[in-house]
């Protein structure tokens, strides 16, 4: 076998050993070591030459793209995420014809969608989701992912805490631990509006806190103007319109004398 | 149109020797794509053009033009694999000429070098062609070509739904004024449809609404397709369309799933919505709508939830559930929080009693009575005001086409008109003194 792919292999198999062993470390140093390695070979993106080794190497450059983007979620860096992901993708749409399909495929194309979803990018989930074809909608973690958006859009927000409980895999946890922070943000904003009033424990339901305190301190913390009386939480409503509103005299000048210019204009 | 239906192998033959002289290379090379039925009549042709004036330099013009009717017959006639040679030979071809008269006819070929390769299905091989078409003909100023092209790279785009690299192309292209309305159709429908899927509903409206109406009345297969969006991304808005969308002449069968569908969103009906959606899943697959249309069940409990609304004051969450439909495994806290979402979306007027678990409607109050009316005339009234301005400006390029019909006696007639009546008004000037 080529010389540079054993060598490649090698450092491969100690970045595995790491990342299983948890030392990110020693991981990342690896992982830029095996990036620098893979730009000698030819028959990746974006050149696809047609070398002898071609479709060992693009195994190889997948998997350690895989590994790679599993590696930043286990650190939490969601650019890293973002940059190794969009290195991988070439391998999954143009290579596809000609690798066999990795068991990884779905399970990184949903962590994908999740992540899109927890920075609120929803036009560039809907449009990831356009490239899928039907059969991959039907895997469970892309199913997972898109019932997820839709109980985000649809104001179900209890239904995305409980989808916490049904994660396909371990790896989906950081950005769903992500997501409940955002779910609760929203839920907050939420009651605002809709309740006037709430119990403690009502409101520590609604928000899934564990305990008062944390609720207390989530209050003092986001939202000071709420106000606690009695044990009861008391949501500030928008002052009431004055029965005699002031006319906006000036947007009706304004308005009225743009009548009056048109009408000049017409002979 | 008509001279398409006309087109038989022996009269493209016999125009082929007639254009281009028999024995040169360009008339062998499309000669070859042609069937050789009529063996015995070919030879009794080239008899008699030999007999004819010997060479004749066949304008460039004149070979393009010969092309494009050979691969029109062969892919009227089904040939795709030989319209793909032909096409690919043509635009070889192409790409050596630099004249300006070629332009319209090159963008005709363009066109059909693309649709020869995606009946075939290889639409993916031509991007790179297309993009250095679309290179070159940028850098010689063909802008019939560049719009051409432009759509014809969007088509290829969305054709495999990447929707990202479609949105790139289109916002770093140049744009001018349209030069075809026919390119122009379809390069808002394009658009819209990339606005679709990128949420920006307002803009797609627009877009393909403008496209469905630009639109020549004979491409019917076009505008059942803008229909079919625009449909879309108004229930997608929350408006409903109204009747007489889907009742428009030869395109009430192709658009009876989404008026169905139109009708389970209007009364806000879920299990109806899951039924028609199963029931025409098929068509909505084969249109590619079928993930706009999961979008919609939101849309549709928003507006099951706006009627409850309106016709309860009060109504516990519970029973919001069951009329809702909502069938999950909690359905009091799904709709709890889903009339919670709602509320503060603006999309209905109420608030929520935690303790006794009902939702209050609010009093909708009476409206002439805020500023609301005024808001919405001077909409209008802006709106009216501006398509007067426009109208009169399009209105201040004369009609330059008339002068030169003026032939040289109504020239010196009106000539005439004009001293007498100058002379006219020097006289009553004389006269008033």
């Amino acid at each position: 076998m080529d010389p540079q792919l054993t060598e490649v292999s090698q450092l491969f198999e100690r970045f595995k050993a790491a990342c299983v062993r948890e030392d990110v470390d020693t991981g990342s140093n690896l992982l830029s070591k095996l990036k620098v390695m893979l730009t000698g070979f030819r028959s990746l993106p974006p050149l696809f030459e047609d070398t002898p080794n071609a479709i060992h190497e693009l195994t190889l450059a997948r998997d350690i793209y895989e590994h790679a983007v599993l590696l930043s979620v286990k650190i939490g860096d969601q650019d890293a995420f973002e940059r190794d992901f969009f290195q991988l993708k070439p391998y999954y749409t143009d290579a596809s014809g000609r690798l066999p399909p990795s068991s990884q495929e779905y399970m990184i194309l949903g962590l994908n969608l999740l992540r899109l979803l927890v920075q609120n990018r929803i036009a560039e989930f809907h449009t990831e989701l356009e490239l899928l074809s039907p059969t991959a909608l039907e895997n469970p973690c892309i199913k997972h992912a898109v019932e997820l958006e839709q109980s985000f859009m649809e104001g179900a927000y209890n239904r995305v805490l409980s989808a916490k409980q049904t994660v396909p895999y371990k790896t989906y946890d950081y950005f769903m631990d992500l997501l409940a922070k955002t779910v609760r943000d929203e839920i907050a904003g939420c009651s605002e509006k809709a309740y006037d009033y709430l119990s403690i424990s009502d409101a520590r339901q609604t928000l899934l806190f564990s305990s008062d305190d944390e609720l207390l301190q989530y209050i003092n913390e986001e939202h000071p103007e709420w106000e606690i009386k009695n044990g009861v939480v008391i949501f500030q409503k928008a002052k009431e319109s004055a029965p005699c509103k002031e006319i906006p005299s000036l947007q009706l000048i304004n308005q009225t004398l743009s009548y009056a210019r048109e009408l000049e204009r017409i002979v | 149109m008509a001279l398409r239906r006309k087109l038989k192998a022996q009269v493209l033959c016999a125009f082929l020797n007639f254009a281009l002289s028999p024995g040169s290379e360009p008339h062998n090379r499309l000669a070859a794509h042609l069937p050789k039925e009529d063996e015995h009549e070919m030879e009794f042709d080239t008899a008699t053009s030999v007999s004819q004036s010997p060479v004749k330099h066949p304008l460039p013009e004149l070979e393009i033009y010969c092309y494009l009717l050979v691969l029109i017959y062969l892919i009227d006639q089904k040939k795709y694999s030989e319209a793909k040679a032909c096409s690919s030979a043509s635009v070889a071809r192409l790409k050596n000429l630099n004249r300006r008269t070629v332009d319209v006819l090159a963008s005709r070929l363009y066109f059909y070098y693309s649709l020869s390769y995606e009946l075939t299905g290889d639409l993916a091989e031509i991007r790179g062609n297309l993009l250095a078409l679309h290179r070159i003909a940028t850098l010689r100023h063909d802008e019939l070509g560049q719009e051409t092209l432009l759509n014809l790279l969007l088509r290829n785009y969305l054709h495999y739904n990447l929707y990202d690299q479609a949105e790139k192309l289109r916002s770093k292209a140049p744009r001018f004024e349209a030069h075809s309305n026919q390119q122009f159709c379809r390069y808002l429908f394009y658009l819209g449809k990339i606005r679709t899927i990128q949420l920006e509903y307002t803009d797609a409206k627009e877009s393909l609404l403008q496209a469905a109406r630009k639109a020549p009345v004979a491409a019917l297969g076009f505008r059942v397709q803008c229909n079919k969006w625009a449909i879309i991304v108004r229930l997608l808005l929350g408006e409903i369309p109204e009747r007489t969308v889907f009742m428009q002449k030869g395109m009430e069968n192709a658009l009876r799933p989404y008026f169905e569908l139109t009708n389970a969103v209007r009364i806000g009906d879920l299990e109806l919505f899951k039924s028609v959606a199963e029931k025409f899943s098929t068509t909505f697959s084969s249109d590619r709508t079928h993930n706009l249309i999961v979008r919609l069940r939101h849309n549709v409990i928003r507006t099951g939830l706006r009627n409850i609304s309106i016709s309860y004051s009060r109504i516990s969450l519970a029973d919001v559930a069951k009329k809702l439909r909502l069938d999950t495994a909690n359905p009091v806290a799904d709709a709890e929080s889903i009339v919670a979402k709602a509320i503060r979306d603006g999309a209905i007027d109420a608030t929520i009693d935690h303790a006794n678990g009902w939702m209050v409607s609010k009093e909708t109050g009476d409206i002439y009575s805020t500023n609301e009316p005024q808001i919405a005339f001077n909409s209008r009234i802006a709106f009216c005001l501006n398509m007067h301005n426009d109208a009169v400006r399009a209105l201040r390029f004369p009609p330059n086409s008339h002068k030169e019909k003026e032939s040289a006696e109504k020239r010196r007639e009106r000539q005439q008109q004009e001293q007498e009546l100058a002379k006219h008004i020097a006289e009553e000037d004389d006269d008033e003194f």
